[in-house]
């Protein structure tokens, strides 16, 4: 009998290891492939989302916005019963109608002089807060003399500083 | 039956147990060699930006006593975030309670276009308006569903999208309890509130925080130690939507009502 070399024996052993490495390099090839570039960054999803979350465009300004330009319609507002309603929530977002890179007027604010918006906040409600003033406005209206048109409610009252 | 036949039992696994230990112990270690080599999450903040997330927790209140359902919010929150169409990442429900009997519960448009009174023919003895949105859970359902970490929570406690790596399946939407995720129509993929995380992260207020006039949204930072709502939060009596599902919600609320769900 010749002695055989050792090597033999462990050819299943290399072949096993070569076919670990081939699996091993087509994983971490697929992984590098597949796997977004900051992904874990901080936890187990695509860190880069977070900073494309943040960098949005902003369209509500805020008051303060508005008074950079309209600063008698600001301080009159400012001092009435709206104080607490942004100019926004009737008009629309500042960004509509300048562009805040550019700080260039881009379109007209809109300007809602209906009923309606009054309505969104003063019609009566049975479930609007009692102590909220609100109104059956048909009623208010006729009661008052007035004519029930679309935009009755601005023959008396300044929606900047209504009474 | 002849797996029970004696005769014919055989090994199910041809190896020995010593030699099974042996083997899979040694696959064991391979495998943790394996993950040696994936990357690890960082301990830094948003990369290159003026904001560190570390210092910030951020809660959501809602006064349901002060809100009046004109629905500023739910326009602000289009206008903002540019949300689709009949889609709604926030929106504001009435309840009508009578002494007896169902309650009417509607939100028309979301109260996009406010609400119009209705005739429920019951003798209402108590109503309100609740609004909704995510409520940016601790423990929320919808990231432990997602198959591909597509959603997932900041660690400012917002619960955040990766549009770019959704999928679209829907499990987040099935999964939500409260309803505040949708399919965006536009881009295929779950959509739901941010919490303005472009506007909080350059210290501003959500939009339908900001736009609200009378008060009944606000945001609140656990790590502010002047913040007046985490004071609320503290000193009140306030409840989260559907506590029994223990998610651990981050919205709360001030006022509710035990037929809201």
């Amino acid at each position: 009998m010749n002695p055989e070399s050792p090597l033999i024996h462990a050819k299943h052993v290399f072949r096993a290891a070569i076919l670990l490495l081939a699996v091993l390099i087509a994983m971490l090839l697929g992984r590098s492939l597949f796997v977004p570039e900051t992904w874990g960054e901080f936890g187990p999803y695509r860190g880069a989302a977070v900073a494309e979350h943040r960098d949005k465009p902003i369209r509500h300004g805020g008051n303060d916005s508005c008074a950079m330009c309209h600063d008698a319609e600001y301080a009159e507002h400012a001092g009435g019963e709206h104080a607490s309603v942004q100019c926004e929530s009737c008009h629309g977002p500042v960004a509509f109608h300048v562009d805040l890179e550019e700080g260039e007027v881009v379109a007209e604010m809109p300007v809602h002089r209906s009923r309606e918006l009054c309505e969104l906040c003063h019609l009566r409600l049975e479930a609007r807060p009692a102590d909220f003033p609100q109104v059956d406005v048909r009623e208010h209206v006729l009661s008052n003399g007035g004519e029930f048109t679309p935009d009755a409610c601005f023959e008396c009252h300044d929606p900047h500083s209504p009474i | 039956m002849a797996r029970h036949d004696k005769d014919s039992a055989r090994p199910l696994i041809p190896i020995s147990r010593r030699e099974f230990l042996n083997r899979s112990s040694s696959a064991l270690a391979g495998s943790m060699v394996i993950a040696l080599i994936l990357p690890e999450g960082s301990s830094a903040g948003i990369a290159g930006a003026d904001y560190d997330w570390d210092r910030h927790r951020w809660v959501y209140l809602i006064d349901t006593t002060k809100c009046i359902g004109c629905g500023s919010c739910v326009r602000a929150c289009r206008a903002e975030n540019s949300v689709p169409e009949d889609m709604y990442r926030t929106w504001v429900e009435r309840y009508e309670i009578p002494a007896e009997g169902e309650a009417f519960i509607d939100s028309p448009d979301g109260a996009e276009h406010g609400f119009d009174p209705v005739a429920t023919g019951l003798s209402v003895r108590k109503g309100f308006f609740v609004p909704k949105l995510c409520n940016h859970c601790d423990a929320t359902p919808c990231i432990q569903v997602c198959p591909v970490g597509a959603s997932f929570a900041t660690r400012d406690g917002v619960v955040l999208v990766d549009p770019e790596h959704c999928i679209g399946c829907g499990y987040c939407v099935q999964a939500c309890p409260y309803g505040s995720r949708f399919i965006n129509p536009t881009t295929h993929t779950a959509d739901k509130c941010t919490l303005c995380y472009h506007r909080i992260t350059t210290g501003r207020k959500t939009a339908c925080v900001e736009i609200c006039p009378v008060g009944a949204r606000r945001l609140g930072d656990r790590k502010n130690p002047d913040d007046e709502v985490i004071e609320i939060l503290a000193t009140q009596r306030v409840e989260v939507l559907q506590p029994e599902l223990l998610t651990r919600p981050q919205a709360f609320y001030l006022g509710l009502d035990m037929e809201v769900r």
